[in-house]
Formats: structure tokens, sequence, C-alpha cells
């Protein structure tokens, strides 16, 4: 079959599903690795290519999360390296504990790659992905990445190809989400971070979708004399330390933004390096979901609503520097 | 028919095998499952004894049926069944059983024995990932078979039915469920609380073949086991066992308080007798 091309022409902000270019991914390791399997439940569009050419490695087990945690636990003590695609809330919430208990406690190479990371799914509250990385990152075993730029799915999912523990990747909206880095001109790696915009008056640290809307917003600020670094800490768990505490050395201001709750995201995560660390950046301030359910609307209706959009990222920063 | 000889060298490790248990539970100073453990003893010699293909010379033969033990809490009884077998030594299990870094634990533990088929516990959970070893299995066109012992209190866990749906979905042929049906919980009594009632028709309705069987009676177990269908068989099959809670010590069977306990040494020598009277009738019958 023929697969869908994934864009490789670098044009900053232009639109790519990062769903297809995991399906293409995954379609790719099934061809080279005969232990690679494919388990969705019920979300298995984006695999139609793998289901096709490996049918008996792809398993849809209807709609039941619980049950696809499960069985991928069974396929990776024999050996195979499940990969799980579907919808964040489902397969982090409602299969919680088969995910601890089954995957983790066994520190199995499960992939969970999820989609509609924060309130970029549109379905309201039973859709949106707020607490996920709050709750992945408890888990002992488990590594936690947030990726915005579409094309670093398929770098990271050939690096897990070699690591030995379970991994839960979160996607952003993953129909439409933008790329950010010319293919090859980045290095990605689980535990790593990257600067994804040189600067020194600050940094934004962001995961996800907030990097670019981090760049755009360092742009603005640019025009007003401001100059300000974006860190993508895609990876959360292992977190990079190395780049946080350089960050702060060198721009003392840190903005952690990201689309999910204030407490125990992203923000959390740094706010307890630092604290361990001994490290005081000059001012840190945190972006993100307040202790809200959110409704309906797009990403940026919603961010503005809770105040977590560029404006508001703007004037954060701002104020850092007049203080 | 089950070879008469055969059944009664079963029947002869499952009375050693209980009174094994009575005295691990009479020495243990914290609490053993001893009611489900007796319920699923007759099983678990039926099947490490004679039904799975096992090697006790090497604990992870790639050929080896699987077993997983999907009421976790009944580990003690799945490693004494085993030490019977030689996998394990009965004098280590008893010194170690239950204490800190032991790799015999109250629940089957990978991270302290690693040569575990798979940690469990947490109810409900195994027979998904026996489904996910079925999968693997025929994929990699393997001969072995998947087991999964149950409780049936853990069937009212509905991951277990996303599993059954799965396996008959898939024509898991290679998957072989067995359910100790004590006909009790923790608490309860089964129809006091959560109803049992058509039981196998459950299973059946998912789309399962069903065996059902006198859970105590070597022979039916022994006959269950020889009659499972070749692996390229298009369902999947569950051996509904209907089973006593505590069967084999008088004082236990059908009390909901000896879903766990402990064993003062007077208490035990009083089990253990019950089990020796219980042997001795059986063994003037032969």
């Amino acid at each position: 079959m023929t697969m869908p091309p994934v864009k490789q022409t670098f044009n900053f902000g232009s639109f790519l599903s990062a769903r297809s270019v995991m399906g293409t991914t995954i379609h790719d390791l099934g061809q080279k690795y005969d232990n690679v399997w494919a388990l969705v439940a019920d979300t298995g569009g984006a695999l139609a290519a793998f289901h096709k050419d490996f049918p008996d490695r792809f398993i849809d087990v209807g709609i039941a999360e619980q049950n696809c945690a499960g069985i991928a636990a069974g396929l990776a003590l024999e050996g195979n390296i499940p990969f799980i695609a579907g919808m964040i809330p489902f397969m982090t919430m409602r299969a919680c504990e088969q995910v601890r208990t089954e995957i983790c406690y066994q520190d199995l190479p499960v992939r969970m790659i999820g989609t509609g990371g924060g309130l970029t799914s549109g379905g309201g509250s039973t859709h949106n992905a707020m607490e996920d990385i709050a709750i992945m990152k408890s888990m002992v075993n488990m590594t936690v990445l947030s990726i915005g730029d579409p094309n670093m799915i398929k770098d990271i999912l050939h690096q897990s190809m070699t690591y030995p523990h379970p991994m839960f990747v979160r996607l952003a909206q993953g129909k439409q989400d933008r790329v950010l880095y010319e293919p090859g001109t980045k290095e990605f790696g689980i535990g790593k971070g990257l600067v994804a915009r040189e600067g020194k008056d600050a940094s934004i640290i962001a995961h996800g979708e907030m990097v670019f809307e981090a760049i755009e917003t360092a742009k603005t600020l640019a025009a007003e004399g401001i100059d300000v670094r974006v860190v993508d800490m895609y990876s959360i768990k292992p977190l990079d330390k190395e780049l946080l505490f350089k960050t702060i050395k060198e721009t003392k201001n840190i903005l952690v933004w990201e689309d999910h709750l204030m407490e125990g995201g992203l923000a959390s995560t740094i706010s307890d390096a630092l604290v361990d660390g001994a490290v005081k950046p000059k001012h840190f301030k945190r972006l993100g979901i307040p202790q809200a359910y959110a409704g309906f609307g797009s990403g940026p209706e919603q961010r503005k609503k809770y105040g977590y959009d560029r404006e508001t990222a703007a004037t954060a920063i701002r104020a850092m520097l007049q203080k | 028919m089950a070879d008469p000889k055969e059944v009664q060298r079963l029947e002869d490790l499952a009375y050693e095998m209980r009174k094994k248990l009575l005295n691990l539970c009479g020495h243990y100073e914290g609490a053993v499952h001893i009611g489900g453990d007796l319920s699923m003893t007759d099983l678990l010699i039926g099947l490490w004894h004679h039904g799975l293909n096992v090697d006790p010379k090497d604990i992870r033969k790639p050929t080896r049926d699987r077993f997983i033990l999907s009421k976790g809490h009944g580990a003690v009884c799945m490693y004494i069944a085993m030490s019977l077998r030689g996998f394990f030594d009965y004098d280590d299990i008893l010194a170690k059983y239950g204490k800190l870094d032991s790799p015999y634990g109250m629940h089957v533990c990978k991270v302290y024995l690693p040569s575990a088929e798979c940690s469990s516990g947490s109810l409900g959970q195994g027979l998904a990932v026996a489904v996910g070893m079925a999968f693997s299995a025929r994929q990699k066109k393997q001969g072995h078979r998947v087991y999964c012992m149950m409780g049936d209190g853990e069937t009212c866990e509905g991951e277990i039915w996303e599993a059954a749906n799965t396996a008959a979905s898939y024509k898991l042929g290679n998957l072989i469920g067995i359910v100790d049906k004590n006909n009790q919980l923790m608490s309860s009594f089964a129809g006091e609380a959560m109803s049992f009632e058509h039981y196998s028709d459950r299973w059946k309705a998912f789309g399962w073949d069903v065996i059902d069987i006198d859970g105590h009676d070597m022979a039916q177990i022994v006959d269950a086991l020889d009659s499972v269908p070749p692996i390229t068989h298009q369902r999947p099959t569950v051996i509904v066992a209907n089973t006593i809670k505590g069967k084999g010590v008088s004082f236990m069977e059908k009390v909901v308080g000896w879903h766990a306990g402990s064993l003062s040494k007077v208490d035990m020598e009083k089990a253990i007798a019950d089990v020796e009277a219980a042997h001795a009738k059986a063994r003037s019958a032969r």
C-alpha cells in the first residue's frame, strides 16, 4: 500500500498531522522489526496501512482501553514491542491502573501514543487531557514525552526501539500540528530538551503545542526589544536538568507554559528540580490550565479564557523584566 | 477417561500440598489467603503436575505452556504446587514467605521473582495479559497454550469480559481459562451481593467453549485438562470448576472469615488432622 507522504519541505508553522507521521513511522518499524505490534481501542485510522500490511500484528480491541493495556503487557512479556495509539484521557485514566500495574510494575517496553493533549480536542472535559502528564509521570519506570513538532515523533519512535522501559508520548491535537524544526537540523532524544529559539533576557520553557505559541510570543516581544529564549522541554520525565540549569543561569527569568493543569505538569517537575538543586531563578512563573473543567471551543479561545494565551505570556515576560 | 493411577498420584500430591499449605499458614505470622488456596489446590496440582507442559529444570523454557495466576492472592498456593514439581524448594518458601526482599510474597511479583510468568494481585487483570500472550504465540506459530486461573469473584471486574470478548473475537484457541468457582467473594457468598447465576452460560454467550467440572474431583480435572482442543481451534476454552472455599478443613469450608487468616498451633493440627482423615478415607475407598 502506498503510504501518505510525510511532508519534508520545511515551512515553519505549517500544519502537518502528527498522527499520520506516527502511523507512517509505526508502519516502517513494523516492516523492519517483526516484534512490533500496533494496538488500538477503536482509534485505528492512522494505522490503516499497518493493519493492512501486518494484520497478524494489529489488534483493535474495540472500546476497551483497560483490556488494551493488559494485552499490550502480555505481548511485551513475550518479547514484543507494542505501540498503543489512542486518545489521551482514556489510555491514561480509564486504563490508569492497568498501565501502572501491568505495564510499569513489570517495566515492559510498551509505547503509548496519545492525541488530544491539553484543551485541543474540542470535545470538552471528557476528552480534554489536562491531568495526563501528572498521572503518567507519577508511575515508576514510566518515561513521559510531550511532542509538538510532528516530525519529532518519527525520531523518538525509532529511538524507542532500543529503550527498555514503558513510554507515554503526548501529542498535541494530532491532526493539525505545527512544523517547528527543519527536518535534520535538531537532535531529539529521550531525556533531552532543546533550544527552539535563542534569547538572553528571559526564557519560556514549554512542551507540545505551547512551543509554537512561545516562539510566536518571542517574535512579538522581539519587536519590543525583548530577547526571549524558547526551550522545548519535550522530555518531561526524565527531565533535562542540565539544559534547565543552564537556561536559568543564562537567562535568569523563567516562564513555564503548558497546555496541562498548572499543578502536576512540567512546571511542577521544574519547580521540584529547582528546589532540590537549590537553583533560584530571578523570576519564576507558570501558565497553564487552572483548576477548572473546561467546556468547548478552539484551543486559542480556551487559552484566552483560562489565562494562558500569547498575550498573557507576553505580559508576564514584560512584568518580569520591569521588576 | 482418566487413568486411575494418574488420578491417585495427583490426589496424593494434593493431599501433600494441603498439609504443606496449612503448615505454612500455621507458621507464618501474617494472614494467608487459605480459603481460596484450598479451593484451587486440586486444580493447581492437576495443572502443574499433569496438564501444563513445563520443565522444572528450565522454568523459562521457551516452549513451556504459560500459566498466569490472575487470582494473585493465591501466589503461595502456586509456589507450593510448583515446589512439589521441583521448581522451588518448599523449605525455602516456608523460611522466606512474606519476608523483606523475599521472592515469595503474598502476590506474584516479577520484581522479586523474575522467573514468574507475570506479576498479579490486582484482580481481574490476568486474562487480558493472557490474551496478549496467546496473540503472540499464535503470531509466532508457537505450539504452547496460555492458561489463566481466575477466581469467580474477580470476574465481577469488567476487564475480564473485555478480554473474554477479544479472545473469542480473535478466535484464540490456544487460550484456556480456568475459573475457581468457589461461590464466595472476600465478604459475601455468591448470590448475596452479586449474582453468579447462569455462570457458564455467560462464558458461552461470549463465544467460549465451556467445560463444567467438580474442581475437587481429580478424575474430572484430568479429563478436562486432557480434553482441551488443539491450539488451532477457533474458540477459547474455559474450565468452570465448582469448588468449595476452604476445601478439606471442616472449620474453614464455606466460612466467610476464612478468606484469609493465620492458624494457631492447635488449629493447624486440627486442620491437618481433617485433611489426613479425608485422605485416609479416600485411600481406603480405592
